[in-house]
């Protein structure tokens, strides 16, 4: 099947510094994308790149297997882009707004005025619809925006930052509406530096920083690559001196290479101890036998899932290693 | 992957058929906001309204003079009194109007593209399937559409002038001519300027400073070469022939003094005079010059107007504005393409592996 977005070594330089540095993306049908990284990775500039907006100085970039720099049109007829700085038709009703941009695209008028209801619906804007642009809050501009790149039934959506400048609340309905569209089959290239909204989302994502991809994959792909020991979390039950206890046997046991400081669960007289461990989930059992079995009371024992900032922290911090060494 | 194959000609049209489609997308999505509330009402009305106090106005200075004249019975009959109101009024209405455009054409169109830029919403119009030919010309279109509004719904008050004679219908076609293809010429301007600046601040001043460039600079060019020209003539130099006359080809006022030069007695009247002179005394004369050779023998030409010649400017600025609005406009569409990535018109682009970067 064809990827919905590839590129290949794709360089994009302004006055002879380096945006893109060779980044190469796959993104298959469905998903949903992850590009994270810090202000100025390049994100935005490959974002542009694949929305016929920039022409890339090197590389090759395709759109449901179309080039994008020989034929932007008909890119432009599959993607919906929604840039991370925009701004919208003030002295426009929503509904002209969302029609102005389906004659844009060419949508037959007949279907346009369905169209523009099914489109509020979906971004929960209905009881708008004749209301002026101007008197919309930040995040019902976002949401139209939004909906703007939806008036094509386009396959592709390229969200550069949609959640940026929105309180939690609307970042919330952000990410129900990016779900459903989800649903809907549509693929979604989106960016974020702010990391916890992508993570529980993402089908997969990949890590830029300085124009370059650092690691891709799902995150427990990258988590993976990134981890020799897993991170157990150990739930005990006692005082401190049990505590302790447990934390000179784990310190003695050669399958752990690590004892985290221990810090209370937040329930009575139960504290959560961390150990790097080294070894698969079967010795993961053992390892829990072993435990119970020198005395400790061990009431929570699971292995420590990273989030997606935890992952970005590691990976570039790895890399600024790698570059320093 | 490209559409289905069909003939050139089908091809053609139908490529022809989007573009139309696509200009009307911009003008329809204008004309909303720009139409809507009382701005384009007000507009439209204040200009009617100082045309009909200025045709007013010169009627009440040239009425009685030209009752007096035709009362003393200085050989004016009381039909060329009348021919000399119209007249009047047709002058006072005509200048008036191409300053008004050349006021008005800037202010509608050098905000189109800017503001784009400036309220972030070029991207998304751009990301869009429109051509930037498309939007370009949609742009020009309806900023031009207000402004040929207005222009046409003055028509009636310029048509006073046929009660009272003097000027004519093929006079007020002239006149017309004039002014739309100014608005085209400064219109472009302005969407060329809006392109090509960052701000609108900046773009209306660019479009202003040419304006202003083409109506008053090119007349003091025009006028100083020409001064060299007589200098060199009294003293016998003959080393200069004269400032070329393309110098005024974009001049707008020239072109409306040659219109109503043609409708004027030799000579012109209180209020054109000053005008001829300060626009080129030598309307006509500056061509007439060689034809009667005038030379060393004849110090100081007499600055008379001779109308004989008119005419001869105004078809040569309008075909000037129709030129320089195509070529603005297409450079416009050039600058509003997305940097490197196609020619305005087709959906082919260069291959970005060109050779170099």
């Amino acid at each position: 099947m064809t990827p919905v977005v590839e590129t290949r070594g794709l360089v994009k330089r302004y006055d002879g510094e380096l945006a893109v540095a060779g980044i190469d993306l796959v993104v298959g049908p469905g998903e949903i994308y992850g590009l994270v990284g810090p202000n100025g990775a390049g994100k935005t500039t490959t974002m542009r790149i694949l929305a016929t907006l920039l022409a890339p100085t090197a590389g090759e970039a395709y759109v449901t297997g179309i080039p994008v720099t020989a034929n932007p049109i008909e890119v432009r007829r599959r993607i919906g882009y929604m840039p991370d700085f925009y701004g919208v038709y003030d002295d426009l009703r929503v509904w002209e707004y969302l029609d102005f941009f389906g004659r844009c695209y060419g949508v037959p008028s007949a279907r346009r005025g369905p169209m523009i209801g099914e489109l509020l619906e979906i971004v929960a804007l209905t009881d708008k619809r004749d209301a002026y642009v101007e008197s919309l809050s930040r995040g019902m501009r976002q949401r139209l925006c939004l909906a703007h790149t939806l008036v094509h039934d386009p396959a592709l959506l390229i969200l550069d930052e949609p959640a940026s400048g929105l309180d939690p609340r609307a970042r919330v309905e952000m990410r129900e509406i990016l779900r459903e569209l989800r649903g809907m089959g549509k693929t979604i290239l989106v960016s974020s530096h702010i990391l916890p909204e992508l993570g529980e989302m993402c089908t997969g994502v990949a890590i830029i920083d300085h124009g370059r991809v650092l690691r891709s994959g799902t995150i427990a792909e990258i988590e993976r690559s990134l981890r020799t020991a897993a991170v157990l979390r150990i739930d005990l039950l006692g005082d401190a001196d049990a505590v302790q206890a447990a934390t000179a046997w784990l310190g003695n046991d050669p399958r752990v290479s690590d004892v985290l400081p221990a810090e209370t669960a937040g329930r009575d007289e139960v504290t959560s101890l961390e150990a790097a461990f080294d070894g698969p989930p079967d010795a993961q059992a053992a390892f829990l036998r072993d435990m119970i079995d020198a005395g400790h009371r061990v009431v929570g024992f699971r292995q420590a899932t990273s989030d997606l900032e935890e992952i970005f922290l590691q990976v570039t911090g790895q890399h600024a290693e790698e570059a320093v060494a | 992957m490209t559409a289905a194959t069909s003939s050139v000609g089908g091809r053609r049209r139908s490529a022809l058929r989007e573009f139309a489609a696509a200009v009307q997308t911009i003008m329809v999505k204008e004309l909303r906001s720009r139409m809507r509330g009382r701005r384009a009402f007000i507009v439209l009305t204040a200009y009617l309204a100082l045309l009909a106090f200025l045709a007013y106005g010169a009627y009440l200075v040239v009425a009685p003079l030209a009752d007096r004249v035709a009362d003393a019975g200085t050989g004016f009959e009381q039909a060329n009194a009348s021919a000399f109101i119209g007249r009047s009024i047709f002058a006072v209405l005509s200048v008036f109007q191409i300053v008004l455009v050349a006021v008005i054409a800037p202010a509608f169109t050098a905000g189109q593209i800017s503001l784009e830029r400036e309220k972030q919403t070029l991207d998304l119009l751009v990301s869009t399937p429109l051509r930037p030919g498309a939007i370009v010309v949609g742009k020009l279109a309806t900023a031009l559409a207000f402004v040929v509004l207005m222009i046409l719904a003055a028509v009636p008050i310029s048509a006073i002038v046929l009660m009272y004679g003097g000027a004519e219908v093929p006079n007020i076609v002239n006149q017309q001519i004039v002014l739309l293809t100014t608005a085209i010429g400064i219109g472009a301007i302005g969407i060329f300027a809006s392109a090509l600046t960052k701000r609108t601040q900046a773009a209306t001043v660019v479009t202003y400073s040419i304006v202003i460039g083409c109506i008053l600079g090119s007349a003091m060019l025009f006028g100083f070469w020409q001064s060299l020209a007589q200098r060199d003539d009294v003293l016998g130099l003959r080393t200069n022939g004269g400032a070329p006359e393309q110098i005024r080809y974009l001049n707008p006022m020239v072109a409306m003094l040659d219109v109503v030069a043609e409708v004027e007695q030799p000579g012109g009247t209180a209020f054109s005079r000053p005008l001829y002179r300060i626009f080129g005394l030598d309307l006509a004369v500056g061509i007439a010059r060689e034809d009667e050779g005038v030379g060393p023998g004849e110090p100081f030409p007499a600055p008379a107007i001779d109308t004989r010649l008119a005419g001869y400017w105004w078809p040569r600025v309008a075909v000037s504005f129709l030129g320089v609005a195509a070529v603005l406009t297409v450079a416009s569409m050039m600058l509003v393409v997305p940097t490197g990535i196609r020619w305005p018109f087709r959906s082919r682009a260069v291959p970005a592996s060109e050779p170099g970067r």
